[in-house]
């Protein structure tokens, strides 16, 4: 009756004396990551045979599109790259996120870094 | 709450919200089994132990970077994401006033496939684009045309502030990459002071959406007002990202909705779409267009590598005539590497996944030690193909078997001296 009242981290902790329970439960945080990242390498692979094999052009400053909107005359980005439209458009600012951070910590909340 | 391709999503899909208060990502307390692994993949610490049952939750919103690792990585499928765009993108594409603009980033064609039975990684770009407009999307364009357009940008940038080093007014060496809704979200949470290094460039996709509200729209005829644009991404950050009060440059918000890989595949599994006997189709012009050094922008070194094919020929003057850079293509972790550039000499650069390493680099950076040029950061280990919004690999719920059976045998030993 005993074992049924206990909560489930004294229970955990009951597990914990065994030898087995303790190499079990580290392999699993490794076993998880090793198959993710085994993964990744056939995913990535994949994506440089697609740029190799299936795309046919292979630059950016290649594509007739990206000539198109920057084209000096009529494009949509006729400045170029960095120009005035594109600074408008597609840069951005961005913000100090620090003072969060610096709250939480002095809430007691210890972070990674 | 519904189950979304293994994962739980909240059908919460929030306008006009400030995206620091949202918990992208969270531990269903009922479902979370104490194992810890998502405490060891998270970057910033930001999931902790709440309670003397050793349950995990993400403690603040402030903490998490969205990035999904925990999610993925669960093996009992505990971690569920907090806003989900479906419901709402269903209404728009049946709606005729509505012209629905979709926007997939790369590695979206390198996972979608999965959820149809197709082996690990498997390319669907023409189908991707086939089922798009299937389910009723009034453009097909495609974040691979911005990330050919971002190498413009960013490769410019980064040949102006190495030409000009040291000049007054030129931005700081090394350039980072900006890219990653969760990199960024870390450098301005815990380097505020790097944000300077930061490329000022949007990621593609926050090029996309208001390209596709200015240029789209003329090109089209259409008026901004009535689009709809949907970023679809391999991602949970890009929520937060498409979410950010300042992406409103076209005068309108330049991003709609997001939603990630697994929900646009339950989206053409609902829509009783055959998946697997679509036709390859091409997407639609102006703004879909794209090539081999977009697509590459979906694993960790593709960024670089296709920046470095555009900076070698502006800064040599020469054609580079093999556009394969093998030496930063990275698997997982830090690499660097010199490449050398004829009429410029070395440029040095780094590429890097996964925010623990990113810190190193930090850190390195403002010990005024960095050595490189040009610093890539994903916040997923491999990259964008590992987004927290992939499809989940079938061998992280398997070792959930494993575990189980563990757990049985734990049970079972655990009863025994009492029995
Ligand atoms: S989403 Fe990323 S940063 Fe947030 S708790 Fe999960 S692993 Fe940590
Ligand atoms: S690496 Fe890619 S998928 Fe992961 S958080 Fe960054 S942008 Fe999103």
């Amino acid at each position: 009756m005993k074992a049924m009242k206990m909560s489930r981290r004294g229970f955990m902790k009951a597990c914990g004396i065994m030898a087995g329970y303790a190499v079990l439960s580290v392999n699993m945080t490794k076993e998880v990551f090793a198959a993710a990242m085994n993964m990744v390498g056939m995913r990535q692979k994949q994506v440089y045979d697609a740029d190799a094999h299936i795309y046919k052009v292979r630059k950016s400053q290649d594509n007739p599109m990206v000539q198109k909107i920057y084209d000096k005359k009529h494009g949509f980005l006729h400045d170029g790259p960095c120009g005035h439209k594109s600074h408008h458009l597609l840069h951005t600012e961005y913000k100090d996120r620090s003072a969060s951070i610096k709250a939480l910590k002095s809430k007691g909340v210890t972070l990674s870094m | 709450m519904r189950s979304i391709e293994g994962v739980m999503y909240q059908g919460n899909a929030p306008k006009g919200v400030d995206p620091d208060s949202i918990f992208f990502v969270q531990v269903d307390t009922d479902k979370c089994e104490a194992c810890g692994t998502c405490e060891e993949v998270c970057g910033t610490g930001a999931i902790k132990v709440i309670n003397d049952d050793e349950i995990r939750q993400v403690v603040d919103p402030a903490a998490c970077m969205n990035c999904g690792q925990c999610l993925v990585n669960c093996p009992y499928g505990a971690i569920y994401e907090g806003v989900s765009y479906v419901d709402e993108l269903f209404e728009k594409l049946k709606d005729p006033d509505t012209v629905v603009v979709s926007m997939p980033a790369p590695a979206v064609r390198y996972g979608l496939g999965e959820c149809f039975g197709a082996p690990t990684g498997t390319y669907v770009g023409g189908k991707m684009h086939a089922a798009l407009r299937k389910l009723g999307f009034d453009y097909i364009w495609d974040n691979e045309f911005t990330a050919d357009v971002t190498i413009m940008e960013e490769g410019t940038e980064l040949i102006g502030r190495v030409k000009n080093a040291g000049k007054e007014g030129t931005l700081p060496l090394p350039q980072f990459t900006s890219c990653c809704p969760g990199w960024v979200k870390f450098v301005e949470s815990f380097h505020p002071e790097l944000l300077p290094h930061v490329s000022t460039c949007k990621s593609p996709i926050g090029m996309l959406g208001p390209l596709a509200k200015t240029y789209g729209a003329q090109e089209t005829g259409t008026k901004p007002k009535k689009m709809y644009t949907v970023s679809i991404m391999p991602c949970v950050a890009k929520k937060y990202e498409g979410m950010r009060p300042e992406m409103d440059d076209s005068g309108q918000r330049d991003i709609d909705a997001t939603i990630n890989t697994r929900e646009l595949a339950y989206m053409i599994k609902k829509a009783g779409i055959n998946f697997n006997s679509l036709p390859d189709e091409d997407p639609d012009p102006v703004l879909g267009e794209s090539t081999g050094a977009a697509t590459i922008f979906g694993t960790s070194g593709g960024v670089m590598e296709a920046a470095l094919r555009l900076a070698y020929e502006v800064l040599s003057g020469q054609k580079l005539n093999d556009p394969d850079i093998k030496v930063v293509r990275t698997h997982e972790g830090i690499r660097a590497a010199d490449v050398k550039v004829p009429n410029f000499g070395t440029v040095k650069v780094a590429v890097c996944s996964g925010l623990s390493n990113a810190q190193k680099l930090c850190e390195e950076v403002k010990a005024g030690k960095s050595p490189y040029h040009f610093i890539e950061i994903m916040a997923c280990p491999g990259g964008c193909v590992n987004g927290g919004g992939q499809p989940i690999d079938p061998d992280v719920r398997a070792s959930l078997f494993r575990s189980m059976i563990a757990k049985v045998n734990r049970r079972y030993n655990a009863r025994k001296p009492e029995a």
